[in-house]
């Protein structure tokens, strides 16, 4: 009885499976008819897209848009007003420093009136994984020049940085510094002296380790050509060596200082010229966007000069020393006095008339400085020099300064 | 003698810890979790400063230079400050796109995309809002993007990381379970900041903000836009002022005295107000200030 049933019951299943795999194959079937519906229609609609973009492609096959080098731009411009007129002032001399040249390089804040110093043009870009790319087109009312342009390693072990090409040297504390980033427009009287508006900078390389230490402390040697005629320029063959170690130390969260001893040697046309200098900052953060910064630096050239009467050697040394208050995100104030300490030269005659006071060479500069926003600055400046001598005479210059600084695009983080 | 000092080399060079660096205190305690004793973490930022203007302090180069690893934040927050340090530290371990570089914004949805960039709308944030480190459920993400980088980094050690992780992960799943209950306690959801640091919690808890005490991002504040936003907020009946610590305090307060508003200083960082020196107090600060 049993068998029966469950025979029967089989039957049956197989009788109904029967029919419901009718069913199915006709809905397989429906399916599959949908399917290639829907791939023809896509098979047009694909056909219909490349037609249109075989007909009218635009995009570009070998676009590099996202390996554009970061490209920044600053203008620097100045409304001047100075007690001494403009042609007396570009036979200014500094004694025992810079004969009078009027047709010397004075590229910043030259005229009474209103002056366009420059747009620098600036562009960064990462190379590859072993080298990045930096360069700057200093672009002058009159000239364009290559202020810098060299490569630096990204991936040396032990420490290491090697740059090669043409840059400016980290001699110092200011010296690798741009006009831009000065605390004032002018550059320190000492600087100007030995090395003129570009500082040391030439084509050369440099080599930086360092050190495995909790404590900063960096080494580093330059090789350069030596073209600056201020102080080397004998360029028979490549002449300036530069050394240099420079360390900090954090007396507080707040308090850091940071010194450095620099040394220089080089060729002049009549001998050696060597350079020293020895810089110490001190910075005290006083509150978010509040600081005091206390900056000083000490230069010395001893120098070969042949005269007349025989060898002998020039000895000239200065200092400057400023003190800036960063007072909020906007204002600040600073001032700065520049000294020549020293300055014991084969023959003065070249500089001044004889008789001309040329002694007690020094200058102060005080400013004041908005800057409505991180990229635009407006400062006023005042300077009262006197360390120049205006045709033939010992004479004080005095001058205010209105100067806007804008930096525009891509721009260097703020340096310490 | 040259065979123990082999040795000793040796064994410094087999235990020595890694180096981790971060740009700023909450990433530091992140890592801190996740690597246990096995990490050295070095924070570059204090948590007192505005993070997009930390001091390049030659002395950071100190403590770049022997990193095996780079924590950033990313989004732009640290380009006002980091690069010009990372190029002059001569390490070759954390140079964008070395093995030893990891930028976290890169793990995290960014909000408030602008369309169109231009600095005539200040200095914003053109690749998004980077302020996430204030909403307390990008914590998971965060360790576990560090992790993964740590056993990459240290491979002996990926073991004892992966553990450090999941004991982490659970501990703050429990911390956000809490947490997430506290928040729906809170009734005033009616805000105005200065800056946008808070934008991630706003939009996590349902908080909407109803501008800024900064006119644009980076410039300050001015008495037109002062008055403007005093009328949105008497529109709206917005009583709460965001205050980070880094910005000045007078406008807040002046608003507050005009509005009857309550002005509240929120460390946007571990460790930027008194008290909020780990991941629980710091996120706890933030919450129990908002909702008082
Ligand atoms: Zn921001």
């Amino acid at each position: 009885m049993k068998k029966i049933v469950s025979l029967s019951m089989l039957a049956s299943a197989i009788l109904f499976a029967d029919s419901d795999l009718d069913q199915l194959k006709l809905q397989i079937q429906q399916l599959q008819e949908k399917v290639q519906n829907i791939e023809k229609q896509n098979a047009q609609k694909e056909q219909a897209s490349i037609d249109a973009k075989v007909a009218n492609d635009t995009s570009s096959s070998f676009s590099q848009a996202a390996y554009l080098p970061d490209i920044g731009l600053v203008l620097d411009m100045s409304a001047l007003s100075r007690n001494i007129d403009n042609t007396a002032y570009l036979t200014q001399a500094m004694p025992g420093f810079l004969q009078s040249d009027p047709n010397g390089d004075f590229p910043f804040n030259k005229d009474n009136g209103f002056n366009l110093n420059y747009a620098e043009v600036s562009m960064h870009s990462v190379v590859d994984p072993y080298f990045d790319v930096f360069a700057v087109f200093h672009i002058h009312p009159t000239a364009i020049e290559v202020e810098e342009a060299y490569v630096r390693t990204r991936a040396l072990p032990y420490s290491l940085l090697v740059k090669a090409g043409k840059f400016k040297s980290d001699f110092g504390r200011i010296n690798a510094k741009h006009q831009h980033s000065w605390a004032f427009s002018s550059q320190p009287l000492i600087y100007a002296g030995l090395f003129g508006p570009d500082g040391i900078s030439d084509p050369g390389v440099q080599l930086q380790w360092i050190a495995p230490t909790n404590t900063y402390l960096m080494a580093g040697v330059e090789a350069m050509q030596g073209t600056n005629t201020q102080s080397f320029g004998n360029v028979e063959r490549n002449n300036l060596y530069i050394g240099y170690l420079k360390s900090s130390v954090d007396l507080t969260d707040d308090i850091s200082v940071l010194g450095g001893i620099s040394g220089v040697t080089g060729k002049n046309p009549n001998g050696n010229t060597n350079v020293y200098g020895a810089d110490l900052t001190v910075r005290a953060e006083l509150g978010n966007y509040s600081s005091l910064v206390w900056q000083s630096e000490y230069l010395k050239r001893d120098m070969d000069n042949n005269m007349t009467s025989g060898l002998t050697k020039d000895k000239q040394a200065g200092v400057y020393s400023e003190l800036i208050y960063n007072i909020d995100e906007n204002w600040a104030t600073g001032a700065r006095y520049d000294r020549i300490v020293q300055n014991d030269v084969g023959d003065m005659s070249l500089y001044a008339p004889a008789g001309v006071n040329t002694n007690n060479l020094d200058r102060t500069t005080v400013m004041l400085q908005y800057k409505p926003f991180e990229f635009s600055r407006l400062r006023l400046e005042y300077t009262d020099d006197r360390s120049k001598i205006i045709d033939g005479q010992r004479k004080n210059i005095q001058e205010v300064m209105l100067n806007l600084t804008i930096e525009a695009g891509s721009h260097g983080a703020h340096a310490y | 003698m040259k065979k123990i000092l082999l040795s000793v080399l040796m064994a410094t060079a087999v235990f020595a810890n890694i180096q981790v660096d971060t740009t700023y205190a909450t990433f530091g305690e992140i890592v801190k979790k996740v690597g246990g004793d096995k990490v050295d973490v070095v924070v570059l930022g204090a948590s007192k400063y505005d993070p997009h203007f930390i001091t390049p302090k030659p002395s950071l180069l100190a403590k770049l230079r022997n990193a095996d690893l780079l924590v950033i934040n990313g989004a732009g927050l640290e380009i006002g400050w980091l690069p010009p340090l990372i190029k002059s530290a001569n390490n070759a371990n954390i140079q964008s796109g070395a093995k030893g570089f990891l930028d976290i914004s890169h793990f995290i949805p960014l909000i408030d995309k602008p369309t169109t960039v231009s600095r005539g709308f200040g200095d914003i944030h053109a690749e998004g809002n980077p302020h996430y480190i204030t909403d307390p459920h990008m914590v998971p993400t965060i360790a576990k993007v560090i992790a993964k980088k740590l056993s990459m980094i240290d491979e002996a050690n990926a073991g004892k990381y992966n553990t450090n992780l999941a004991k982490f992960l659970k501990e703050w799943d429990v911390y956000l379970k809490n947490f997430d209950a506290k928040m729906l306690t809170c009734k005033d959801k009616k805000v105005i900041q200065y800056h946008e640091l808070f934008n991630y919690f706003l939009k996590e808890y349902g908080f909407t903000s109803y501008g800024n005490i900064e006119p644009l991002p980076g410039v300050s504040p001015s008495s037109k836009h002062t008055i403007e936003t005093l009328n949105t907020m008497e529109k709206n009946g917005v009583k709460i002022i965001l205050q980070d610590v880094y910005h000045e305090r007078k406008t807040a307060d002046f608003i507050a005295a005009k509005s009857g508003a309550r002005v509240v200083i929120l460390p946007h960082e571990m460790g930027a107000v008194s008290g909020t020196d780990t991941l629980e107090t710091f996120y706890g600060d933030i919450a129990s200030q908002i909702c008082k």
